[in-house]
Order: structure tokens, then sequence, then C-alpha cells
């Protein structure tokens, strides 16, 4: 019988300081999530010099919760792994230097992650990956579809042109009067409302896989704003289910698009967004409607935001092919697939 | 006792191993290069040229700000994350007490971080057998506040440490007979630093130690400003 790996994974990219031990890549022994959520919600959303004030503050807390939570030592560890991108500089920094001085402290082989393949493998806890399977990736910072063709090998075939699509959920919560992060509200509104305001859905008819979501957002504040001015009241829940609507269609449509032209038995969705009702339902029906042999994965809801036990599945993969980072890691904000 | 000491608060990169006041390695960067990236190296290199590895060091010290915001958590994360999972003492150090230790001992010590448009991090130190003590708390102040501040020492026992060019014309103006340090002719010294971590209590709350910013960020700042509380029964972070 093989050894059992234990990787004591990191992820601080954002406004999630989050600590885990992962056993073998697919079991999650701890995964302890701090979220700033309530202290960036005082601006209407996050603020980088804030959020890495906070890392430093939660850091060794959540170092020592997931060991006692996974009742393991450093001695049981075979390997530490980080997030170094992309995401807000400052705040990959605070998990870089605490993963790098782990390593060194114990002589730990360091495992450096791209955040965006960390939450691909969010998956690895649910299902048996099989290659070759597609993955969209939707959050606040990243809307992306991506098929992944053997362990760790990334092929990037549609980026959001614009805004991310969790950006424009947040964007428009603040017009309805939502603070961030708003995309359950305006999913719970749009579960209610009907799409009835017909906003456009941006680049649905161009023939390639690249997203847009400016366009929609800029409709629905105008529309909003000229009713303001006017003085009529327009129904929020049909708004929300208007520019959910739009959004589903762009999503789905890119989606199955891709997978018209790469087709696999898998579609992996990943990222803050991928904990949307709506975008749920309507990947599984229009999978019912293609009749399409293939198997729909979401992450459990604490999996769908940042998290490090995805991290740590992603880690090791990296594991297996040797392929650890040195103590002169430092972090890539706006690191991508293509770039590594 | 063996001290490890590093100071990235600034723009100098500095490492020591100290073992009972005697130097063993000693590491000065002023080269503009990425503390995030030289910072771990360096350390394994001084442990390395003291012929220790980590596991021997029985204190940390560290420059604990204020200076550079980003900077200073470089090195105060190292620092918490190394104590932690070592078990080892951890002592927190001002890094303007750090730069006072670059002064005449028998002068009025006025340490400086150059923070824009004519303010600056500073304190004001004297040396007392051998220890510095903070006459002036260390804070965020315009320049113009500072010098008033300094009006009722006498000018020629003024010592002005780590001025920029701009901060250098700003007190030459104000104290002619003042000596200035430049930021050029005054890098913070871990070796130094160690020298005051012996004199002052490791950190009891490991997890609670963070740098010493001296002030809230911009968006802290406008949201008191708008008459804003705490709620004392909301916490920021949550666990979740």
């Amino acid at each position: 019988m093989e050894k059992d790996t234990l990787i004591l994974s990191f992820e601080s990219s954002c406004d999630e300081t989050s600590v885990a031990v992962i056993k073998n890549g697919k079991e999650i022994l701890s995964n302890i999530i701090a979220t700033q959520i309530k202290s960036h919600q005082r601006f209407g959303g996050v603020v980088p010099e804030v959020a890495s004030r906070h890392h430093v503050e939660e850091v060794t807390k959540c170092i020592n919760l997931a060991l006692d939570e996974a009742k393991v030592g450093y001695e049981d560890l075979n390997a530490v792994a980080v997030t170094y991108g992309p995401g807000l500089v400052g705040s990959l920094l605070i998990g870089i230097m605490a993963a790098k001085t782990v390593a060194f402290a114990h002589d730990l082989p360091l495992i450096k992650v791209n955040h965006l393949a960390g939450h691909i493998y969010s998956a690895n806890f649910v299902t048996e990956l099989q290659y070759p399977f597609m993955a969209l990736l939707v959050s606040g910072g990243h809307t992306e579809l991506v098929l992944v063709t053997a362990p760790g090998e990334f092929h990037t075939l549609g980026d959001t042109r614009d805004d991310a699509v969790g950006e424009a959920y947040d964007k428009i919560g603040r017009v309805l009067g939502i603070n961030y992060p708003a995309g359950k509200k305006v999913d719970q509104m749009a579960a209610i409302g009907k799409d009835t305001f017909d906003f456009p859905r941006a680049m649905v008819q161009e023939d390639n896989l690249d997203f847009s979501f400016s366009g929609l957002k800029s409709a629905f504040i105008n529309t909003v704003h000229h009713a303001d001015q006017i003085h009529e009241e327009l129904n929020k829940d049909d708004l929300a289910a208007s520019f959910q609507g739009a959004v589903l269609d762009i999503l789905s449509n890119k989606t199955f698009r891709a997978l018209k032209e790469h087709p696999v038995k898998q579609l992996i969705v990943g990222g803050g967004v991928s904990a949307n009702q709506g975008l749920r339902k309507r990947l599984a029906d229009e999978i019912a409607k293609r009749h399409l042999d293939m198997e729909l994965v979401f992450p459990p809801l604490r999996l769908c935001g940042d998290n490090a036990a995805m991290i740590g599945a992603m880690a090791q993969i990296q594991y297996d092919k040797n392929d650890f980072a040195d103590l002169d890691l430092n972090a890539d904000p706006s690191l991508d697939f293509d770039m590594e | 006792m063996k001290i490890l000491a590093f100071d990235t608060s600034n723009k100098p990169l500095t490492v020591a191993v100290v073992e009972d006041g005697k130097v063993l390695a000693h590491y000065e960067s002023t080269e503009k290069k990425t503390h995030s990236i030289t910072i771990l190296p360096d350390i394994k290199k001084a442990l390395e040229k003291a012929n220790l590895t980590v596991n021997d060091i029985d204190l940390i010290a560290v420059a604990k700000g204020p200076g550079s915001y980003t900077g200073v958590r470089i090195a105060v994360t190292v620092a918490k994350v190394l104590a932690d999972t070592l078990s080892k003492k951890l002592v927190g150090v001002s890094s303007l007490e750090l730069l006072a230790a670059n002064g005449d001992k028998a002068h009025i010590l006025v340490p400086l971080m150059d923070a824009r448009n004519d303010n600056a991090f500073a304190g004001v130190y004297q040396n007392s057998r051998d220890k510095f003590v903070s006459i002036i708390g260390d804070h965020h102040t315009s320049m113009e506040k500072l010098f008033d501040a300094l009006k009722e020492y006498n000018e020629d026992q003024l010592e002005f440490i780590n001025a920029t060019p701009r901060l250098q014309e700003l007190i030459q103006n104000q104290f002619p007979n003042a000596k200035i340090i430049t930021s050029d002719n005054s890098l913070p010294d871990a070796a130094k630093l160690a020298q005051l971590a012996e004199t002052k209590k490791p950190v009891t709350d490991i997890d609670d130690f963070v740098p010493t910013y001296l002030r809230l960020t911009q968006a802290e700042h406008d949201w008191y400003a708008k008459g804003n509380k705490d709620d004392g029964n909301v916490s920021y972070v949550e666990e979740v």
C-alpha cells in the first residue's frame, strides 16, 4: 500500500485567510476559513490594505486550528502548498510568507499553486475526475472556460473581456441597494422575479468563447437610473431576474459552444458564483435538454468560495510530479494558465 | 542566548544572527530587491554562516514598524509564523527605535520615516544607561508639528536620523545646527536589533502580534470620519 501524503495548504488571495490539511489530494482533514466579509462590508467592497492587515491577524490562528482539527503535527506533513496568484498582491504575500516560513522551519517541500487551478480541483473532493474535462470558472475575479486534458494540464478556451461575472453581480447589487457580496441575494430575488427587461446578451452571436459583462451591467444601471429620473418604481425582483437571465444565457451559450467543440464526460463548475442556484439549475436543464451523457459537478457550497482545501487538491498533483518551488517564491497577482 | 533578528520595514533589508552579544552572521542589502523574495533565502544564508539551524535559535527579533506597510508585514509575518511554528520567543522592536540606535547616545534622537507630503513617522528617544527611553512616542506627524514639539530642546542636542533629502531640507531650515544623519547613512542594523530585543519582554500572545502601522487605512479613516462606530458585538473577521 502506498504511503499517505499530507499537505498543509494556504490560501490568502483576497478576503479569506484559509489553511487546510489535505490527505492524498482527496480527503479534507481540516479546512479553516476566516472570512473578512463583515469588515469589507463597511466599505462596500474589498479594500486591499484592510485585507492584508486582517491576513496577518489571522494567519497563525488558522495554521494551529487546521493542524488541531486534522489531529496532525508538523512531523506528519509531507509538503506545504500556497496560492501564489492571481489575486491581490498584499493579500497573496501573507499566505506566501507564512507557507515559505513553515516550509523552511520544518524542512518541507514548498508547492506554488495557481488559485484558478485550485478552484477547478475543488471537484476532486466530489467526484473521480476523468480527463479531458471542461471547467467553467465563475467568481468575483474570473470568468473562464478551461479544458483540462490531463492532471494539471490547463488550456484556456475563453476568458472575460471586461468584468468578471461575480464583479458584475456586486456592481448591479450596489444599484439595487444590496451590499457586497451581492450574488446570493440577487440569485434569491431572481428566483422570485421575471425576466421582463430583456437586457443585452453580449457576444453570444460571436464565434468565440470569450465573455463580456460590462454592456449588461451598463444597460442595467442605465435602466435603473432612467427610472429614478422619471420617478418610476421598477420591480427589483424582475430587475434581478432579468440580469440573471442574461448572465445565465451568456454563460450557458459559451459553455455549450465549448462543449460542442470539445466533447467531454465531465463539466466542472468552480468559483464563488458556482454557488448560484439559478446557474446550477440552468446547466443541469441544458444538459438534459441536449441529452448529453455528461456529469455536471458543482463543489459543495463551502468549497465554492476561496478555501485552502482546493489548493491542497491541486498541490497533490504537483507533489506527484515533483513540481516544487524555492524559498524565493513571490506573488504573481496577474497569473494565468498560459503563463506557467 | 542565540537571536535571529531581521527588519524589512523600509528599503534596506537586514538579517543577523547574534549569540550572547557576538555577531555570528550579518547581512545587509540596500539593493532595491523585493523583500518578499530575499528574506527567507537571506535568513537561511545567515544561519548557515553562523553554523546554526533555525531550531538552535532561542529568540526571534523583528522590527515591527512603523514603515512601509507591505514591508513591515513581510518581516512580521515571517517572525510570527517562525516563532509560532517552532515555539520560539518573539520580540518586536520599534523600527524607529532601531534607527535611533544609529545615533550618538549623548543626543536627543529623532528617528524618522518619510511618509510623503512633509509628513513622517517619528519618535523621540534618549539613551539612558544603555537603554533607549522614548520621550515622545512613535507617531505619524507633519514635520511642522514635530518641529514645534522639539523647540523645547537645545538645537545642538538634536540628532535627526534617516532623513530623506526633502526632510533634510525642512530640518535644516528649522534647526540649522542640529545633526542630521541622512537615509543613505542610516541603514537599520539587525545586529543592533538583536541587542535591543534582549532588553525587551517577549510577546505573550503570538497570534495577536501585528505590525505597528500607526495609521488607519484610508478606507477606515474615511469610514470613521463619516461618524460610523464599531459595534462591539461584531467581529470583522470570523471563522466560517
